[in-house]
């Protein structure tokens, strides 16, 4: 017990005080605020739709996460270069229940992956709304969006239904495991 | 052109300006039919011209006045030639308007609304009475600012960048030259060249009124920046719905006018956004349009700027009653039809008329006045009805340039103060922003920032825009200060990252934002003010300050000061120990006022003071180091043709002694050195050129006497001089206004002017009685007198009754050997 508490205060040493900057992106409507708050307060917010942007801190799995959620109209979508910056992961949402949209959000997913600021980034997809008829599973939401196409770039898609929870535990999971290993938190 | 970006205007020399029109291009709101007739003068109806017939003998009457003696002195050195009438100390402009009823000019030029679109994002749903052309969806996104999802309710403030056509610049041009030429016609005039007709006189009255509003008005500044802006205030709302897709409607009403006092239209646009929502369709903007419009201002009477100046910086509720006093006779004597040209006998006593009530006072409420004057004459009382509601409505009767909105300084001071006090910030240095050190106050800096032209930013995240745009707003009044301009043009009070790229075009910028990736972009800023934890942080990107010319002669001819000099190689000398700025104890004197709950126009007539002796600093350094300077123009033929001097002849700031001047200089050099090209450097050197064309007592620096008078040790006859010059010289309405500028009521008033009532040399003492009789008669300085401490008010008196004894032994004594003067004559002669 005891050491397991120091364990565990070495690794709030390692990782509590920085913070880990994520960017959560996605064409309108795709959930993206809903994921914030489910994270943050562990409660489903009836969400409207995001004038700007909203930002939020949560820590989990010892790391502290700096969350920001951006408006996804397509006339807003030239606003999100101006948040790559420092940005250590990228969260990009879908709506799996979208065929008809889905190739504008490979689209756009790949116009952000090719910026220069964004080359160092982990990507995170939630395939979201899996609750919905017809929506699509995380296998073709990987060709879709031609993900393949990736070299380096750790990246995990996660299905998910953001108003259930179902999912984002995993997905997280899988986000700080990858960012411990990153050089510069001490993973190799 | 609804740009919200001011065209690049670089200075290069001091005269010539504005060359080209910068990178960016603006779009124009040129379509919408002149809705601004040119500035041309507006004719003020003939019956207001009157009151100052009426009101002189009735004032006069009320300050009894021994005879001033001004026939035989030359009173303005501006009108030598000009007799001075016998009401010189009254007001000698007509009074006017500031919003003559009839007047073309609307108060709110367009109503708008946007709404966020699920799909779209903001788009603009209507505008009123035409759309303003160019890019409605930029509108729309300032309209609707970033989080107007997190509250129900939100306001905002931008600008819009009116581009005049051609056809506009010609007439607005046209208009000038007229003006121009007419302003030459009259000192021949004054010299008695041209013979005055009564037709004339309406007109030179005029003209006069213009001199000053061009110099420096606020809702139309003058040429250098370009033609005037429109401000807009917009309201947010968020109505959570069930019924609609998303859940949610986000609509933003705006209003868009000329006047810098927007902020008066705020309870209007919360009932006509509400009304919106039910019924979101033209008329509702129409009958917001009409209605403001409606706003009827015209009992408010027209300041000129010495006037102005006096009226912000006093606290005194009753300082010009008697011009709104002056608006109301003239009203009803114009509504009754009696005819006020004829003159009044004096016998008979001021004529009878309704009464007028203060506002709030007893006979007001119980209903038996028609017109009220304001309970406190710095706001003008109105209304506007709405639905048929009366919506009162108070609208600064002062305004300065650069003052838009309704802000504190207060507030903006505490913002940064408190968490500095707790624990002082240290900053990295930076010679233009650092000038007391590492531990400079943040208020400092930011000044400094503002006077260096750096690129600021106001962040408030989670805030609402509108408190953002506020401090934007009190960061633009306290570089002003009223004095300087060139703040406003460049501000943003909100803006988002749909405006960066515009933004970073512009060279120094004051922007408000709520979103906190600015802070993640050190590249687009200088300095970045964060409202919430009220910390600021100079950007590690910033460009370092060049060594300039004057900073090295500066160095050269003060071998022993140089080292004061905070370069950037020195580090900061020793000036952070030493306060060589005086800026510490300014800032401490600051935080006492507020303590001791001044209020914010106290705190604002100081950051004037502030300013205003940074100007004169930086003047007397440019003499110094440059050996000429065009931040002060006192014309040399001017001075010579002075008989008071060599008081009269002195000019620029006061220090005690050469060395406390060079360690103030050393302290000043290198924000002085950035100062100078930026733009509030050249409409400076503009503006003090324009006001010298038309100022009283030019070549004489009233400023400079008085500071002699307060801050100097002088002999008797050094101050002899002194209170000559000024006994001499102060004598009409404008020249009085002038003395009462440099000696405001918040400093020590004419406590330093009064002291010449107990010089040694009797001549002295009566002289300055003499003034200050005048002084107690004028306007604006029977206040100044009432506030006269009773010791030097007694002083005064007893000088009084000295000479009418006098006078009355020399009467006695003259009727008594009317050949005894012979005598004395033949009895020198024999000696």
């Amino acid at each position: 017990m005891g050491a397991s508490m120091s364990i565990s205060s070495l690794f709030g040493k390692l990782f509590g005080s920085k913070e880990v900057r994520i960017l959560m992106l996605g064409l309108d409507a795709a959930g993206k605020t809903t994921i914030l708050y489910k994270l943050k307060l562990n409660q489903t917010m009836t969400t409207i739709p995001t004038v700007g942007f909203n930002v939020e801190t949560f820590t989990y799995k010892n790391i502290k996460f700096n969350m920001w959620d951006v408006g996804g109209q397509d006339k807003i979508r030239p606003l999100w270069r101006h948040y790559y910056s420092g940005t250590q992961g990228l969260v990009f949402v879908v709506d799996s229940s979208d065929h008809a949209r889905i190739d504008e959000a490979r689209t756009e997913l790949h116009r952000i992956l090719n910026d220069l600021e964004m080359s160092d980034c982990l990507l995170l997809v939630f395939a979201n709304k899996q609750d919905l008829d017809g929506a699509m599973d995380p296998q073709t939401i990987t060709e879709k969006l031609q993900l393949s196409k990736l070299k380096e770039r750790p990246w995990f898609v996660q299905p998910a239904i953001a108003i259930e929870g179902e999912g984002l535990t995993e997905g997280f999971g899988w986000l700080s495991d990858n960012i411990k290993k990153m050089p510069k938190y001490g993973g190799k | 052109m609804a740009s919200t970006l001011p065209a690049l205007r670089r200075t290069s020399s001091a005269v010539s300006h504005a060359n080209g029109e910068g990178l960016q291009h603006r779009r124009s709101l040129s379509t919408i039919p002149s809705i601004r007739p040119g500035r041309s003068p507006q004719p003020p109806t003939a019956r207001i011209s009157e009151t100052d017939r009426i009101s002189d003998p009735s004032l006069k009457s009320k300050a009894p006045s021994t005879a001033t003696g001004a026939s035989s002195q030359h009173s303005s050195l501006s009108s030598n030639a000009q007799p001075r009438h016998s009401g010189a100390l009254r007001r000698p402009h007509k009074l006017r308007s500031q919003y003559p009823r009839g007047s073309t000019e609307n108060h709110v030029e367009y109503i708008l609304v946007a709404s966020f679109d699920i799909d779209r994002g903001p788009v603009m749903e209507h505008q009123y009475p035409v759309a303003i052309t160019g890019d409605e969806h930029m509108l729309a996104e300032l309209m609707l600012p970033d989080q107007a999802h997190v509250r129900n309710q939100d306001w905002t403030i931008f600008f819009l960048h009116k581009d005049t056509s051609q056809e506009e610049d010609d007439a607005e041009r046209f208009a000038k030259e007229e003006r121009r030429a007419r302003r030459n016609r009259k000192p021949d005039r004054a010299k008695g060249i041209i013979h005055e007709s009564d037709d004339e006189e309406d007109e030179d009255d005029d003209l006069e009124d213009d001199d000053w509003d061009d110099v420096m008005s606020a809702d139309s500044e003058p040429d250098l920046e370009g033609p005037p802006l429109v401000y807009v205030l917009n309201l947010v709302n968020t109505k959570q719905d069930k019924t609609v897709k998303r859940g949610a409607v986000v609509k933003a009403m705006a209003i868009c006018t000329r006047h810098p006092f927007l902020h008066i239209y705020k309870p209007l646009l919360l009932l006509a956004l509400e009304e919106y929502f039910k019924a979101p369709v033209p008329e509702t903007l129409a009958m917001l349009y009409t209605a403001v419009n409606e706003m009827d201002l015209s009992l408010m009477p027209k300041l000129s700027l010495l006037e102005r100046h006096l009226l912000q910086s006093s606290e005194n509720k009753d300082l010009f009653v008697e011009k709104f006093e002056a608006m109301i006779e003239a009203r009803i004597a114009e509504t009754s039809g009696v005819d006020v040209h004829q003159p009044f006998d004096a016998s008979s006593g001021p004529p009878r008329r309704p009464p007028i009530f203060r506002s709030g006072s007893k006979a007001h409420i119980e209903g038996h006045a028609a017109h009220v004057v304001p309970r406190d004459t710095h706001e003008f009382e109105s209304k506007v009805m709405y639905k048929g509601i009366p919506i009162p409505i108070k609208v600064p009767v002062a305004v300065m340039p650069e003052i838009v909105g309704d802000f504190s300084l207060i507030k903006l001071i505490q913002n940064f103060s408190d968490s500095h006090s707790k624990t002082p910030q240290t900053f990295p240095l930076h010679p233009h922003l650092t000038t007391n050190g590492p531990n400079t106050h943040p208020i400092i800096v930011l000044i400094n920032a503002l006077l260096t032209q750096k690129r600021i930013i106001f962040l408030g995240h989670n805030m609402p825009s509108g408190e953002v745009a506020e401090a934007v707003l009190a960061a633009c009044a306290l570089a002003s200060g009223g004095i300087l301009r060139g703040f406003t043009r460049y501000a943003f009070p909100y803006t988002d990252l749909t405006k960066v790229d515009d933004l970073l075009r512009v060279p120094g910028f004051i922007a408000g934002v709520t979103n906190p990736t600015f802070e993640h972009h050190p590249e687009w800023w200088d300095l970045l003010c964060d409202l919430p934890t009220g910390k600021m942080k100079i950007s590690s990107k910033i460009e370092p300050a060049p060594i300039t010319e004057g900073l090295v002669y500066f160095q050269q001819q003060n071998p022993a000061y140089a080292n004061l000099v905070h370069t950037s190689t020195s580090g900061s000398g020793s000036s952070s120990n030493n306060d060589l700025t005086g800026d510490a104890a300014f800032m401490a004197d600051i935080h006492r006022s507020i303590a001791s709950r001044a209020g914010e126009r106290v705190v604002r007539a100081k950051w004037r003071a502030w300013v205003l002796k940074f100007t004169r600093i930086a003047a007397a350094f440019e003499e110094s180091v440059y050996g000429a300077s065009a931040l002060y123009i006192g014309s040399d033929e001017q001075e010579a043709n002075l008989t008071g001097g060599a008081a009269a002849q002195g000019h620029g700031y006061v220090w005690v002694d050469e060395a406390t001047k060079a360690r103030e200089l050393a302290g000043n050099v290198t924000r002085i050195e950035g100062w100078r090209n930026t733009r509030s450097y050249y409409s400076f050197i503009q503006d003090v050129a324009r006001l010298y064309t038309i100022r009283p007592l030019k070549g004489l620096d009233l400023a400079h006497l008085h500071d002699r008078l307060r801050t100097q040790r002088l002999s008797p006859p050094q101050s002899r001089e002194i209170y000559e010059t000024l006994a001499q010289y102060v004598r009409s309405y404008d020249e009085i206004c002038l003395l009462l500028s440099v000696a405001p009521e918040s400093q020590a008033g004419l406590f330093y002017v009064a002291l010449g009532l107990f010089h040694k040399d009797r001549d002295v003492r009566h002289k300055t009685a003499e003034l200050l009789e005048r002084i107690a008669e004028h306007d604006a300085g029977q206040h100044w007198w009432r506030s006269l401490s009773r010791f030097e008010k007694l002083a005064y008196v007893r000088i009084k009754k000295e000479a009418e004894a006098e006078e009355a032994r020399a009467k006695v004594e003259e009727k008594e050997a009317g050949f005894g003067v012979v005598t004395v004559g033949v009895d020198k002669r024999v000696s």
